[in-house]
C-alpha cells in the first residue's frame, strides 16, 4: 500500500512542477515515475502513515502558535531531553517524526539512536 | 480585500524574518541560533509565499511546491546542522 | 511590493554580516543556510513585481535544489573534524 503513496508523492511533485495536465504530459510523467528505483524495505502500515500525515497538517498551526510565544516571552532555557520513538517504525517514519519535531521552532531533534530514542533540544521560559 | 491580506501575510514574513534573524548576532550557542532561525525561514518565508499566492493565484503549482521544498529543506537543514556541529564534541558518537 | 523588497535587503544583511565576522565554520554554515534561503525568497518577489514568471521559475528550483549542496557540505566538513 505505501508502494502507492510513493507513487503518488512523486507524481504530485511532478504535476505542481510542470502544471500541466495534457496526456502526454501524464504518460510522460507516470512513465518516468515507474522507472525509478523503488526501495522496497519493509513496509509500514497505512494507518501509521496516514497518521503521520494528519500529524504534519496539524503542527503547521502548532508551529506558528509556538513562534508567536517565544516571541512574545523570552525563552532564554536551552535543555536537552530524551523522547521515546514508538515501536517499530521503518525509516520513512522515524524520517517523518524527525521532521515533525523539529519543524515545531521550540524543539529541534539532535540526533536519533539506534536503540530508540529521540534525543530533542528544547528552548523554556527562564525562571526570572 | 485581497491586497491587504497578502500585505499583512508579508508584514508578518518580516517581522518573523528580523526577529527570527536577529539572534545571529549575539553570542549564543548554534543551537539557540537554530530555534530562531527555524522560526525566521521556515514560517516567515511560508507566510510570504502564502502572501505572494493571494497576489497571483494562477501560478499556484509552483507557489505550492515552493512552500512544501521550503518546509522540507529548512527543516531538514536544520536537523543536519544541528547533528553534525553538536557530535563535533559529543561523547557517545 | 518595494517595501518589501527593501525589507528583505535589510534582513539580509545581517547573515551576511555574520558570515564575515564570524571564525567559527558552524556559525558561518548557518548564516550561508539562511542567505541562500533568504534569496531565493527574494529572487521569488522580484518575480512577482516584475510580472516575469520565468524569473519566479528560477526561484522556485534554486529553492527546490539549492540546499542539498550545504547538506553535504555540512557532512564533509564533519568527516573533516573527526579525522
Amino acid at each position: 500500500m505505501t508502494f502507492y503513496l510513493n507513487l503518488a508523492l512523486r507524481l504530485g511533485i511532478w504535476f505542481l512542477l510542470t502544471a500541466d495536465l495534457s496526456w502526454a504530459n501524464i504518460i510522460i510523467g507516470v512513465s518516468v515515475v515507474l522507472f525509478l528505483p523503488y526501495a522496497s524495505t519493509s513496509s509500514a502500515s497505512l494507518r501509521d502513515w496516514l497518521s503521520a500525515l494528519w500529524k504534519i497538517l496539524k503542527a503547521i498551526p502548532q508551529a506558528y502558535i509556538e513562534a508567536w510565544e517565544i516571541m512574545l516571552r523570552p525563552h532564554d532555557q536551552e535543555v536537552i531531553t530524551m523522547e521515546r520513538v514508538p515501536p517499530r517504525r521503518t525509516p520513512g517514519l522515524v524520517f517523518l517524526d524527525i521532521f515533525l519535531i523539529t519543524f515545531t521552532p521550540k524543539t529541534i531533534v539532535l540526533k536519533y539512536h539506534e536503540r530508540g530514542w529521540y534525543e530533542v533540544h528544547k528552548i523554556q521560559r527562564g525562571e526570572g | 480585500m485581497s491586497d491587504g491580506l497578502s500585505n499583512l501575510c508579508f508584514a508578518l514574513g518580516m517581522i518573523f524574518w528580523f526577529w527570527g534573524t536577529w539572534p545571529l548576532l549575539g553570542e549564543r550557542t548554534i543551537l539557540f541560533k537554530l530555534h530562531g532561525l527555524s522560526v525566521a525561514d521556515t514560517l516567515g518565508s511560508m507566510s510570504v509565499v502564502v502572501g505572494l499566492l493571494l497576489r497571483i493565484p494562477r501560478e499556484w503549482p509552483l507557489l505550492v511546491l515552493a512552500m512544501i521544498s521550503l518546509a522540507i529543506w529548512n527543516t531538514v537543514l536544520g536537523y543536519v546542522l544541528a547533528y553534525c556541529s553538536s557530535s563535533r564534541e559529543g561523547s557517545d558518537a | 511590493m518595494s517595501w518589501l523588497l527593501m525589507a528583505m535587503v535589510a534582513a539580509l544583511l545581517i547573515p551576511i554580516y555574520t558570515a564575515c565576522r564570524d571564525d567559527d565554520t558552524w556559525q558561518k554554515m548557518l548564516a550561508f543556510a539562511s542567505i541562500a534561503t533568504k534569496t531565493s525568497m527574494a529572487i521569488l518577489v522580484v518575480s512577482v513585481t516584475r510580472d516575469d514568471w520565468m524569473v519566479g521559475v528560477v526561484g522556485v528550483i534554486i529553492l527546490s535544489v539549492g540546499n542539498a549542496a550545504l547538506m553535504l557540505l555540512a557532512h564533509i566538513i564533519k568527516r573533516v573534524n573527526e579525522s
